[in-house]
């Protein structure tokens, strides 16, 4: 590295001013709306007419505010069932897939599939597997005998959209995996075969280890998105008005903003959310030092 | 090296400052920006008023845009935030006061002042909702009542006479019920009495609890009134229509329908305003409207309304006047009554054949005439916090999720305190 080519003297100068217009829309773009929605977050906006000062009045209305604890309550419980379920069944089909099989290229398309699908179509679809009366889902059950269910009534709907948006993250998982996958080396199976391990034990002594940077990085990227989750959730869940029987923090911030004129207390959302993330992300590296294997 | 460095900087730097610098003074006709929501339908109407417009006023041009209604919504408070307003922009009366009071909207009392004929022939309560102490910040172009619509084919089918001027509650709740059938005998309800949509005020709540006596919110817009003794009968009644009835499909089942079962031919009768009329104009059954009906404390509906309002911060104030002026005349109101979404705000017009015999034919003097018992829906700053904290909060309610008399009481409690906070 250190006897890479350096830029000397003059080139410094177009060095910097090539770099110029990205750096300019970084520094603006993102970091400058990190500030400006840090400084918002202490002021009471709405959009209209000059900001006030209030103080941490919009932090400690994050603590109280009914509203938005359900809305956060909401983003962690869908979160501990997503991070997981994607983590774990991605790298299910992942293993699933990584072997010789005839038309796995059509599989792998299938589990991809929804990746490049507009959400808002697909969640159109799901409302009709999940409709009460008429979906699809209800009729399979009434023709067993069972009784039906209603899958987006507030008891249900957040496990239902936790169920749609890890079908919706398999495929990007997946694609993860089976890179991680293609990256052990042969060897290691042929070696176990001839010690005799099955292949459950192939998995657990050799798959798994080897493959902890994949499921560091899935977990992580899958966290983040959890976070972030709203598309599929809103047309979901949506109802009348503007509302959602699953009200999650992004949705919230949204709202609280454009529809409420609150932009003072959607920013402290927001940026409770961003610290919410950065502590797991921190929580993640900590145990990617202990945990990861790298070759 | 240097020089040619500094050359090319100046250069750009010329460049950047000549785009941003002030325009030239225009010579050619002045161009008006009007913002609005609305359909490819209403799109269609709103550039032939334009045009019509144009033609009257040589030497303005007017550029319309026009965005679904929620996107509507977040665009104009960008473009506001930006100082770069529209002009003109159409307005939602119960949100009026949320930017009427955020100082972003032209006073319009001294070009009233100046011709108060405009007001005139206007009906009086459609123009309440823009009356501020300091005047007039906007201007209606249409209204809304609301009224009952019903399915002929199914009162017909039943053998049961059409609603009729005079009916009560009460009425409503035995038809509802009498209509209400297992078609296919399958155990599951197929067709129900009634539907109406409760989330918000305006669709029937808010007009049943003035029937019955009750109000919305106290004058002072400091208290919610929605728990009152005479309010909770109406909330009764909803709930056992829906829960021991079963002649109201709860929210769950008509989001089934596309949360509209009586397009969906799933429904006798729903309340709703004209604004549906030339969709449901293509429902496939044969259908008409008939007053609200009454209650313990007479008959009462809601009246609302679209309008205009200029910009504080427009270039060509007296341009933009001149468009309000065109919307609220003879022709400007005869087009709008053509495209049949509204009631037209101009008496003259409203009354005569271009809104009564339009295309839909149905009983349009029915919106007209409920005018006389209408009451304004309660426009106030926090509007909107007001109604999501009340129509979420009772969402649960009308899913068959929650207990009806705490939730309201906790609802209420919380609206308070959005009240609170807009003072």
């Amino acid at each position: 590295m250190e006897y890479g080519l350096r830029p000397l003297g003059r080139e410094k100068i177009w060095l910097w001013l090539l770099l110029a217009p990205t750096l300019v829309g970084l520094i603006f773009g993102a970091f400058g709306s990190v500030l400006a929605t840090t400084g918002l977050s202490l002021m009471e906006w709405d959009l209209l007419t000059p900001p006030t000062w209030a103080g941490l009045r919009n932090y400690v209305e994050l603590f109280t505010n009914e509203r938005f604890l359900r809305s956060l309550s909401n983003t962690v419980k869908f979160s501990a069932m997503y991070v997981p379920g994607v983590v774990v069944l991605s790298l299910f089909v992942a293993v699933l897939l990584n072997r010789p099989i005839r038309g796995v290229s059509l599989f792998r398309t299938c589990y991809f599939l929804p990746c490049v699908t507009s959400a808002v179509a697909t969640a159109l679809v799901w409302n009709l597997i999940y409709g009460k009366d008429t979906g699809v889902l209800n009729y399979l059950l009434t023709r067993l005998g069972l009784r039906p269910v209603c899958w987006l009534c507030t008891e249900n709907a957040l496990y239902s959209v936790v169920v749609v948006n890890i079908w919706g993250a398999i495929g990007e998982g997946m694609i993860v995996f089976l890179a991680g996958l293609t990256a052990i080396p042969r060897e290691y199976y042929e070696a176990a075969e001839i010690d005799g391990a099955n292949r459950v034990q192939q998995f657990f002594r050799i798959t798994l280890p080897l493959i902890t940077p994949s499921i560091f990085f899935q977990t992580l990227i899958s966290t983040i998105n959890a976070f972030q989750a709203y598309d599929y959730i809103y047309m979901l869940t949506r109802r009348a008005g503007g509302e959602s029987t699953v009200p999650v923090v992004v949705f919230s911030i949204y709202r609280n903003a454009w529809h409420f004129s609150n932009y003072g207390g959607a920013s402290a959302q927001a940026i409770e959310l961003t610290v919410i993330v950065a502590a797991l992300m921190a929580l993640y590296f900590w145990l990617e030092k202990r945990f990861v294997v790298y070759e | 090296m240097a020089k040619r460095m500094v050359c090319l900087v100046l250069t750009i730097a010329a460049l950047v400052l000549a785009a941003c610098g002030p325009q030239r003074t225009p010579t050619g006709p002045v161009e008006l920006t009007m913002m609005m929501w609305g359909d490819p339908a209403e799109l269609t109407v709103w550039r032939q008023i334009v045009a019509d417009f144009e033609a009257a006023n040589p030497g303005i041009r007017v550029n319309v845009e026009v965005s679904d209604w929620d996107s509507y919504w977040t665009k104009l408070k960008t473009m506001l935030a930006g100082g770069t307003p529209p002009d003109v922009f159409a307005i939602d009366a119960p949100l009026y006061p949320d930017y009427q009071s955020r100082g972003v909207l032209l006073n319009l009392q001294p070009y009233i002042d100046a011709e108060p004929q405009v007001l005139e022939g206007l009906y009086p309560i459609t123009l309440e909702a823009y009356k501020t102490p300091e005047g007039y910040f906007g201007l209606p172009r249409d209204f809304q009542t609301i009224v009952v619509f019903y399915n002929k084919d199914m009162f017909d089918a039943a053998g049961i006479p059409y609603p009729q001027p005079g009916w009560t509650y009460d009425d409503l709740r035995e038809i509802a019920k009498r209509l209400t059938k297992d078609t296919n005998g399958d155990g599951i309800i197929d067709q129900y009495g009634f539907y109406a949509d409760l989330w918000d005020m305006e669709l029937i709540w808010s007009e049943a609890i003035w029937a019955y006596g009750g109000d919305i919110l106290s004058p002072d817009h400091s208290r919610t009134l929605i728990n009152s003794p005479e309010a909770r009968q109406v909330w009764k009644l909803f709930y056992d229509m829906i829960f021991v009835d079963h002649s109201w499909p709860d929210t769950t089942t008509a989001a089934e329908y596309g949360g509209d079962p009586f397009l969906a031919g799933a429904a006798a009768m729903t309340t709703i305003g004209h604004w549906v009329v030339p969709g449901y104009a293509e429902a496939g059954f044969r259908w008409d409207v008939a007053p609200m009906p009454r209650g313990p404390a007479g008959q009462a509906t809601s009246v609302n309304s679209a309008g205009f309002v200029i910009a504080k911060a427009t270039k060509h104030p007296d341009e933009a006047w001149k468009f309000l002026k065109f919307v609220l005349s003879a022709d400007g109101q005869k087009r709008l009554a053509e495209l049949g979404f509204a009631c037209p705000v101009l008496r003259s017009v409203a009354e005569s054949p271009a809104f009564l015999d339009q295309p839909v034919k149905v009983n349009h003097r029915v919106f007209l005439d409920s005018l006389q018992f209408a009451r304004m829906k309660p426009v106030f700053k926090g509007y909107e916090e007001w109604s999501a904290v009340v129509g979420d909060g009772l969402a649960p309610v009308w899913a068959g999720e929650a207990e009806l008399d705490p939730t309201l009481d906790a609802v209420v409690a919380e609206a308070d305190k959005v009240l609170a906070a807009n003072r």
